[in-house]
């Protein structure tokens, strides 16, 4: 088990994490707990039910949608840095897409129940969470776009 | 030897010859006027500025040797007294005491306050240099200048007889020059001495000081001394070097606040304020107030501060300035830009006290340099002379190779051509005709020792007849063509290539010459964007590149199966997270042009000057050679202007709907 000393300073090395306050730095490392996965190892199903969000340390996890006659299609990869599973912060929302790790990896994942429960108890936590979870969408977004654009089509 | 009758107005300016042994007699006439005379005289291993009666106190034959954290006393093998730079006094100790009470306060009876009584003693300040002169001026400003007024000062300036001293000598820490402060005295003194081996050339600046120049023995100087009076000041300039890049330094910082460097500096300050004390121009203060042990009186101190004290900017609420950073950047930019907006001038003289008084060695000069550098103008090598430059004229090429990058995607390797063609530079392009088929520009993608390569993605008559042209074949070319890019404007910086696409194309032979000139740049990135994996062009050259570690490469898709293990998302997202010092960054961007905007837009976000951004534009084409007017984009032709445009140049015309 990760001490919180090295979970924070690894949250300060995440574009993500680092962003935060300390207090909340300090909140969501004992909120968590840190998860590895190997290569191809399913974090997360497209259609279940979004049970943790985590922010990814190191590896690269895919987010798949499946195609009908194409079969699965990746859409976005996450890299170091970023989030994951973020719909676990409402409940009962089903995972838009498969989370699969496609190279061993790390990040620190927190359970959804447990974090809504304390974002609505901690108003200080809340603040400075929701924009940092907002600027990983908003930029997600705007990435997606572009992909919507297909501006390298003919 | 005679005294001379120099006692009005008239004799201002005229010049005289002091002996040396005659200096004492100098500061004996100030005595006798009723001054005190400060000068230098050595204290614990320094020249420093105190009271003299003679001229025995004064550093005969001495020299300070001084750099960065670094000041020693040593011999002249001359007997010159005044034959060193500055030491750790500031003039300002006399003008602006470091301890001044200002007012005394009482509860006996009723409540009262009483200000303190001027008491401004009649000083003469022997030995003051041009830089220092200076800072006395930027004081009278600052204290004088305005609204309100510091009335100890103007007394004690008032009080002030100044016998300047002109520099025959300077220290590696000396910039006077850089800061237009010296090293010559022009003004603003009573007496001026310049020191030659004979002794003094004397000069007075004003009534008073023609009257104490009156009293001494003098004679008419030479034309030998007073020309050896002129070049040795000369000498002193030459001696200090190119002047530092100061000017524009005040508007360069205001956009260098957020510079991550000045976290870098702020590690090696230890805050001690030495650089504040020691400065000739800085004037903060606080006041302090001792009571007596009942306090019904209390006097009111005011006392030299520092804005590096952790307290300087504390309030009941906080910090404004908490931490370190913030201090150190308060510092420097005040003395080089808000100074300006405030004052009219720079804060800083460059007498370079700050830097030799400095115990862990930061030197101003290298942090102003790395904080915010001269962004040089870029110039543009002269383009190769283009062969056929005429409409309907083309030499002819031989097709020497063809390889399938893409499926829809071919470069033609093109050889036999006309050697101006290998003269061409990264970003150029060529007009390309067939046989009944229109001509075509197509950027050359590959520069090699006898040809050149073209990638061609088949999307028209001319391009589809192109890829399916096999080796041996003939084609019509002209150029090469169009502006380059600027591969000298990232030399030192970090290189940035961002491309989209077949926009990797124009940028290949960019990226090659990046790579096999590494050395010149801090770093080299190439963020590279496609559709598909299958989409991506020169991928033998993307290994390589990325295997060889000689740049940073990072590809992404915007779609993939699962079999595809490497990134998945627009290019964008390849340098969101990037952490580099943006304000070094040079960029060049090529794909579809709602790509090179995102990309310009992000870069800008994060830093990057549009000065330093370079985009290649597409435009319809016939001629190539500014003539059709099919590409006029605004005030350019992109085939002659460009097609590689600096962002800055481009301006509104970037990216607008229908211009």
């Amino acid at each position: 088990m990760d001490d919180h000393a090295s979970v924070i300073a690894m949250l300060n090395h995440t574009w993500f994490g680092s962003e935060l306050a300390p207090e909340t730095q300090e909140r969501l490392a004992k909120l968590g707990t840190i998860a590895d996965f190997e290569t191809d190892e399913i974090i997360l199903r497209e259609g279940e039910e979004a049970l943790e969000m985590g922010i990814l340390i190191s590896g690269r996890l895919a987010l798949r949608t499946l195609v009908p006659e194409r079969g699965p299609v990746t859409i976005l990869s996450v890299e170091p840095g970023d989030i994951f599973g973020w719909s676990a912060i409402l409940a009962n929302t089903k995972a838009q897409s498969t989370v699969v790790a496609t190279e061993p990896g790390k990040a620190l994942v927190i359970e959804g129940a447990t974090l809504r429960a304390a974002l609505k108890e901690d108003h200080a936590l809340a603040a400075s969470l929701y924009p940092r979870v907002l600027s990983a969408v908003g930029r997600r977004l705007r990435a997606t776009r572009l992909q919507l654009l297909d501006l390298f089509a003919r | 030897m005679i005294a001379n009758p120099v006692s009005s107005p008239t004799a201002v300016a005229r010049q005289w010859f002091l002996a040396r042994s005659d200096l004492e007699a100098l500061i004996q006439a100030l005595r006798k006027s009723g001054r005190r005379v400060i000068g230098p005289t050595v204290r614990e291993g320094a020249i420093v500025y105190d009271e003299i009666e003679s001229a025995a106190a004064l550093p005969v034959g001495m020299r300070d040797e001084q750099s960065a954290g670094r000041y020693r006393l040593t011999e002249r093998s001359d007997d010159r007294a005044f034959g060193y730079t500055v030491g750790p006094t500031p003039w300002k100790r006399y003008t602006f005491p470091p301890d001044l009470p200002i007012a005394t306060a009482h509860r006996v009876g009723s409540v009262g306050f009483d200000q303190a009584k001027l008491d401004a003693p009649a000083l003469a300040f022997l030995g003051v240099r041009a830089c220092e002169i200076a800072a006395l001026a930027m004081q009278d400003r600052v204290l004088l200048g305005g609204q309100f007024t510091d009335e100890d000062f103007r007394a004690r300036r008032k009080a002030a007889f100044i016998v300047a001293v002109q520099c025959t000598t300077s220290s590696s820490t000396c910039f006077c020059s850089s800061m237009g402060t010296g090293p010559e005295v022009r003004n603003g003194y009573d007496i001026l001495l310049t020191e030659i081996d004979e002794g003094f050339v004397v000069q007075a600046g004003s009534p008073a000081g023609a009257a104490i120049v009156a009293l001494l023995p003098t004679r008419r100087p030479t034309h030998a001394e007073t020309g050896a009076a002129v070049d040795s000041v000369e000498a002193v300039r030459t001696q200090m070097g190119e002047p530092l890049p100061i000017a524009g330094i005040d508007e360069r910082l205001k956009h260098q606040l957020d510079n991550p460097h000045w976290g870098v500096v702020a590690e090696r300050c230890v805050e001690c304020g030495n650089c504040t004390m020691s400065c000739p121009t800085c004037f903060c203060t606080s006041v302090t107030e001792r009571s007596d042990m009942e306090g019904r009186t209390s006097v009111t101190e005011r006392q030299w501060d520092s804005c590096f004290d952790v307290n300087f900017a504390k309030v009941a609420g906080g910090d404004f300035r908490s931490r370190p950073r913030d201090r150190y950047r308060q510092w420097l930019t005040h003395k080089f830009s808000s100074w300006m907006d405030q004052f009219g001038s720079f804060g800083c003289v460059g007498c370079g006290r700050c830097i030799t008084w400095c115990p862990v060695h930061i030197d101003v000069r290298e942090e102003l340099q790395a904080i915010a550098p001269v962004i040089q103008p870029i110039e543009r090598p002269v383009a190769v002379e283009p062969v056929a430059a005429s409409p309907g004229s083309y030499s002819i090429a031989r097709l020497a190779s063809v390889r399938e990058e893409t499926e829809d995607t071919t470069t033609l390797c093109l050889t036999d051509l006309d050697p101006a063609f290998l003269a061409g530079r990264p970003g150029q392009f060529v007009m390309v005709a067939l046989p009944a088929f229109p001509a075509v520009p197509i950027s050359i993608s590959r520069f090699r020792a006898n040809g050149i390569d073209l990638t061609i993605r088949a999307v028209g008559p001319t391009s589809t007849a192109l890829v399916n042209l096999h080796p041996g074949a003939k084609i019509g070319v002209r150029g090469p063509l169009g502006t380059f890019w600027p591969i000298e404007d990232a030399y030192g910086r970090h290189a940035v290539v961002v491309a989209g696409g077949v926009g990797l194309s124009p940028l290949h032979g960019l990226v090659e010459a990046l790579v096999a000139n590494r050395d010149r740049f801090e770093s080299v990135s190439l963020f590279y964007g496609s559709r598909t994996p299958e989409d991506q062009l020169f991928r033998e050259d993307l290994a390589r590149w990325t295997a060889g570690k000689v740049i940073d490469v990072a590809v992404t898709v915007d779609r993939a199966g699962p079999e595809w293990k490497g990134r998945v998302g627009v290019v964008t997202t390849l340098f969101d997270m990037m952490s580099c010092d943006c304000s070094k960054v040079t960029a060049f961007v090529v794909g579809p042009e709602r790509m090179m905007q995102a990309s310009v837009q992000l870069l800008i976000s994060k830093g990057v000057v549009p000065d330093r951004i370079n985009v290649s534009m597409e435009r319809h084409m016939e001629c190539g050679i500014g003539l059709c007017g099919h590409c006029q984009t605004g005030p350019f032709f992109v085939c002659k202007d460009g097609p590689v445009f600096c962002l800055s140049e481009l301006g509104d015309m970037y990216v607008r709907e229908g211009i």
